[in-house]
This record gives C-alpha cells, sequence and structure tokens, in this order.
C-alpha cells in the first residue's frame, strides 16, 4: 500500500501543454477513476506518474520519495496490452517477476517455484488459468488485457496504474477486465489509478473521480460529488468546446509571452 | 453579324494565343525530356560498348568456337543424341549415374553413421554430405558473433556513435567476399575444408548480423516500456522486450542464410576447400565435361533440397500453425513439398 502525491506537474511537448498544474493526492488503498476526452492529458499523467515520463515541471511522490523512473512498486497496464505475442499467457505474466530474478535465471525460465506459482496465482484472479499455456498473440483482446492484469500483479506493487485499459475492448470485455481490476486492487490492497474515457463504466466502478480538460483538473471527488453537472464539466457541450478552445489558447499565449 | 464573327474572331485568337502558350510549353517540355532520355540511352550506350571492349567480349572471337563449345555441351548432356529422332539417347544418364556412384557425390552406402571422422550422419550423403556439413558448421559458428553484433549495432540497444562501431565490423566483413576471407584463412587453415568453414562463420556474422539488426529496427515500443516498468534492468529490457518480438524472424533469416552458405560451400570448394566444390573444379581441369555436369545435378539436388527445408520451417514459422499430429505431418510431406518447390 502507497500513498500518491502529484504536486503542480506541468508536462509540456514543445509548444503542447499536456498538463497544467495539476496536483492531487490519492490516499492508501483508493481506487481513482481519471476521466477525459481523448487529448485531455490522461496518459500524460499516467505515464509521469509510473515515470516513462518525466513532468517539465511539477513532482510525483510515491510514499513520500519523488518517482524519476519506472520502479518495481508501481505497476502499468496499457491500452495496447504490449505483452508479449510470441509466448504464453503464463510466460508473460512470470515476466512481472522480472525484477527480482537475474538475467541468466529469467532467460531460462528457472524462477522459483514461489513465483512460478504467483504467475498461475495471478491467471487465476483474471480467470486465464486454463488459458495459461496458450500463446497471448493467439487470445482474444479481452484475454491479453487479462493477461497484462496478471503480469502487473505478479510485479506485486504497491500501486496500479492503468491506461485507457478497456479502449480497445467491446462492452462486455470492458466490464469483466473493469471487474478483475477493482477485485485485484481490493483483495492486494492496491492503490489504484485507471485512466477511463466511458462514463458509465467510470460510474459503475469508480470511487474517486479525477476530471481532466485539456490537460487541467477541473473535477476532483468522490461518488457523491460526481453528479451530470460535473460530466458537463469533463467532457463539454461538442458544440462550445471548439469556442472555450480557442479562448484557452489566447489564454495560453498571452501567458506564454508575459512569462 | 458581322460583329459577331469579329468578335468571335477576337475570342478565338485570344483563346488561341493562350492555348498556344500552354501548348508551346508543353511541347518545349515534352522535346527536353526526349533530348534527356536519348542522351541518356547514349551515355549508358557508350559506356556499354567500352565495357564490352574492355572485357575482350569482341575480341573473344565466339562464332570461332562455337562448334567447340557445341562439341562440349555433347558432352555436358551425354543423353543428346543428334543421329537419330528422338535426339534423345537414355543410356546417356547411366554416365552421369555411374560417375555420382563411382564418388559417393550423394549417397554413401558404405558411411559409418557413428564415426566423426568420416563425417558422421553427414557421411550418408557422401560428398554432397561434406558440402552441407560446411555450411552448416560455418553457421552455427558465426551465429553468436552475428546475434552480437547484430544486437549491438541496433540503435535502440547501443546509443548512436558506438552503435556504428558494431555496423561499420559488419559492412567491413561483408565488402570482402567469403571466397577473399577463404584466401586471407588458407595459412591458418590449410586448403581444405576447416578454411572454408572459418570464412563461411565470417561471412555469416556480417550478413546475418546486419539482418538481424534491420529487424531490430521494426521492433515495436509498446512491449519494450511494459518490461521497464515491471523494473526489469536493461539486459532483461533487450530480451523480453525487443528480441522476444523477433525470435520468428530471428530464425528466419538464419535458415536463409544457411541456405546461402551451403551454396557457399560450394564456390569455396572450387578453391580447394573440398566437397562437391573441389571434384566439380577438378572434373574441369580434367575436361570431363560429363563427370563436371554429374557434379552439377548432384550441386542441383542438394541446393534444391537445402532450400526446400528451409523455405517448408520459415513458412511454417510465419503461418503460426498449431503443431499437427505426427501422421498428418507425414501424409501432408509430399504436397508441401511440392508447395515449397514452387514458391
Amino acid at each position: 500500500m502507497s500513498n500518491i502525491t502529484v504536486d503542480g506537474v506541468t508536462k509540456e511537448f514543445g509548444d503542447t501543454v499536456a498538463l497544467r498544474d495539476v496536483s492531487f493526492s490519492v490516499p492508501e488503498g483508493e481506487f481513482v477513476i481519471v476521466l477525459g476526452v481523448s487529448g485531455s492529458g490522461k496518459s500524460t499523467l499516467l505515464r509521469c506518474m509510473n515515470g516513462l515520463t518525466s513532468p517539465t515541471r511539477g513532482e510525483i511522490r510515491v510514499d513520500g520519495t519523488p518517482v524519476k523512473d519506472p520502479r518495481k512498486d508501481i505497476a502499468m497496464i496499457f491500452q495496447q496490452h504490449n505483452i508479449i505475442g510470441q509466448m504464453s499467457a503464463y510466460s508473460n505474466a512470470l515476466t512481472g517477476s522480472l525484477s527480482r530474478t537475474g538475467l541468466l535465471k529469467s532467460l531460462l525460465q528457472l524462477q522459483d517455484t514461489e513465483e512460478k506459482y504467483r504467475s498461475l496465482d495471478a491467471l487465476d484472479t483474471v480467470g486465464l488459468l486454463d488459458e495459461s499455456r496458450q500463446r497471448a498473440r493467439q487470445m482474444s483482446g479481452g484475454q491479453q488485457q487479462r493477461v497484462g492484469i496478471a503480469r502487473a500483479l505478479v510485479q506485486r506493487p504497491n500501486i496500479l496504474l492503468a491506461d485507457e485499459p478497456v479502449a480497445s475492448l467491446d462492452p462486455g470485455s470492458s466490464q469483466q477486465v473493469m471487474r478483475y481490476l477493482r477485485q485485484a486492487a481490493k483483495e492486494r490492497d492496491l492503490t489504484a489509478a485507471i485512466s477511463l474515457h466511458q462514463v458509465n463504466l467510470a460510474r459503475k466502478f469508480g470511487e474517486r473521480f479525477i476530471g481532466l480538460r485539456n490537460g487541467e483538473l477541473v473535477f476532483d471527488g468522490y461518488r457523491d460529488e460526481f453528479s451530470m453537472d460535473v460530466i458537463d464539466e469533463i467532457y463539454g457541450d461538442i458544440d462550445t468546446e471548439g469556442m472555450f478552445e480557442a479562448s484557452d489558447d489566447e489564454n495560453a499565449d498571452e501567458q506564454a509571452v508575459t512569462k | 453579324m458581322s460583329t459577331d464573327t469579329a468578335a468571335d474572331n477576337q475570342t478565338k485568337t485570344e483563346r488561341d494565343s493562350r492555348l498556344q502558350a500552354q501548348f508551346d510549353e508543353i511541347r518545349r517540355g515534352r522535346r527536353i525530356r526526349w533530348l534527356l532520355t536519348g542522351l541518356g540511352i547514349t551515355v549508358v550506350l557508350f559506356f556499354f560498348y567500352n565495357a564490352l571492349y574492355t572485357t575482350e567480349l569482341f575480341q573473344a572471337d565466339l562464332p570461332r568456337y562455337f562448334p567447340a563449345f557445341l562439341d562440349a555441351l555433347t558432352d555436358y548432356f551425354p543423353f543428346l543424341d543428334f543421329s537419330a529422332f528422338p535426339f534423345v539417347d537414355p543410356g546417356g544418364f547411366g554416365q552421369y549415374w555411374s560417375f555420382i556412384q563411382e564418388r559417393n557425390l550423394i549417397y554413401n552406402s558404405s558411411a559409418d553413421l557413428t564415426d566423426p571422422s568420416t563425417g558422421g550422419p553427414f557421411a550418408l550423403f557422401g560428398v554432397a554430405g561434406l558440402t552441407l556439413a560446411m555450411g552448416f558448421a560455418g553457421t552455427i559458428l558465426g551465429f553468436p558473433l552475428a546475434l552480437l553484433f547484430g544486437i549491438l549495432g541496433s540503435e535502440r540497444v547501443m546509443p548512436f556513435p558506438f552503435n556504428f562501431l558494431f555496423r561499420g565490423v559488419m559492412s567491413s566483413i561483408r565488402a570482402i567476399p567469403a571466397l577473399v576471407w577463404a584466401l586471407i584463412y588458407v595459412p591458418l587453415g590449410g586448403l581444405g575444408p576447416a578454411t572454408a568453414v572459418l570464412a563461411i562463420a565470417t561471412d555469416t556474422v556480417g550478413n546475418l548480423g546486419r539482418l538481424y539488426t534491420d529487424e531490430l529496427e521494426e521492433v515495436e515500443d509498446g512491449p519494450i516500456e511494459a518490461m521497464r516498468t515491471t523494473g526489469a534492468s536493461r539486459p532483461q529490457t533487450i530480451v523480453f522486450g525487443m528480441l522476444s518480438q523477433v525470435t520468428t524472424p530471428f530464425i528466419a533469416w538464419t535458415l536463409y542464410i544457411f541456405e546461402i552458405n551451403v551454396r557457399i560451400a560450394v564456390t569455396l570448394g572450387i578453391i580447394g576447400g573440398g566437397g562437391l566444390g573441389l571434384i566439380l573444379s577438378v572434373q574441369q581441369k580434367l575436361f570431363n565435361f560429363t563427370n563436371m555436369m554429374a557434379t552439377i545435378l548432384v550441386i542441383i539436388v542438394l541446393i534444391i533440397s537445402v532450400e526446400m527445408f528451409s523455405q517448408r520451417v520459415r513458412s511454417r514459422l510465419r503461418a503460426d500453425e498449431s503443431p499437427e499430429g505426427l501422421l498428418t505431418l507425414l501424409l501432408g510431406f509430399p504436397r508441401r513439398m511440392a508447395e515449397s518447390l514452387t514458391k
């Protein structure tokens, strides 16, 4: 169990500002959903949180220590699964234990029996025990994503991050994957941050919600505060969105000039 | 009426001049293009003529020697009989076969399969077995260095200036043909199969390593990032994030290079490396053209067999078929071989 503090994080890619001064903190064991439209900065936020990229300004701390590089106590689940198609579901899950195994041992798959059972247990958690010997490439999208979750669990992290884990799945598989995610986080006392763009899924599974819009934090609250107005605030009215963006951009330009 | 025609004429001349201008422009452009094409062809022809002259093709007096070549042809193909229709004498094939049998070119019935000094299982294929062994040993010997250089030559593993060190070594190796490598190794391994194997191994490092490097450029970032987030070390990230994505193409390229290496083994035999190449060159020097052609036939059989084998394995790897039962594997063998042949 770990807590996360996001402290004034700004991330710029050249002229584009992906995140603008975002701050919030997540206490131990909370299940947080990060909401926003495509391009609102969800992915950038999560990639900053696990150290795949570092923020331009600001800092992210886990249990008080700043995150600089990917760490073994922070597991990540990707939208594109990023599992290794060539290998079996079991071998993929086992790669979660790489940080605890030497190169040669991991190469020859000579991990401790303990780790091997842990992989099978993780596959069981996501309902894929019987498919563990199947090649990952031959599995369905939903199954592949569940292998990704199993790998993250074998890592034995304190924090579970997931970047749009269900974006490329059908509604049924989406619900299933979300259910496995929440169940795993509960059982193993993980602090979790999941980014989503589907409001219905967010409402169904979320405890706490972080709303991002154009890289800015527009909502931070719990289930009872997550109303229709908030959803409008996050997703905006499509018709007016363009205008808001334009004025935002102007402001950004002015800010850039005055700086 | 008359004013109308005048106006018509006027617009016509106006339009004409505009069209005319465009038309002239197009014609000019086309003329220039024709001129340039003509110039290009002239330049190529000029160099072609000089190349022919330099290579003494005009001085060779081909027509004078053509009858002699025809004579040689009847030696090459002893089954050709121009005296009577259908111009084929089946007995001629016997000459090929008797030489192949006499020298154990492709099959050695008295081979001791357990004695490595005579070639072990390779001895079963007689002289062809030696050529095959040269290609095989060279491929396996060159493989580890090819893998190392191939991986370290990739920019995604080795940062920019350093990866070029390994690429440069591979390029230099490739710049020198295997035949020349064999000449270089003669003082080390003598004139024989050992030198040929060393040359093939060196050649493999340059060529196979290059194919590995190219393949690694295609690797996707996703799995690499995923391995980083598990807290894997850098070597582990390279092995699991990158190499695991390319195992299938790596195996396929290795088989492809094995194919080429058996062919190189034939060439190196000609300069003294032994095997089919040596028999070929000796028979050629003795002007035993029938025997020479018999050896060439064996070479064709050997190379095509190796090609079919590697083609078969590669297409199986690519197709990602689920493993079949042994029975279906055996029953489907002729059809699949035929398919590989025509690929």
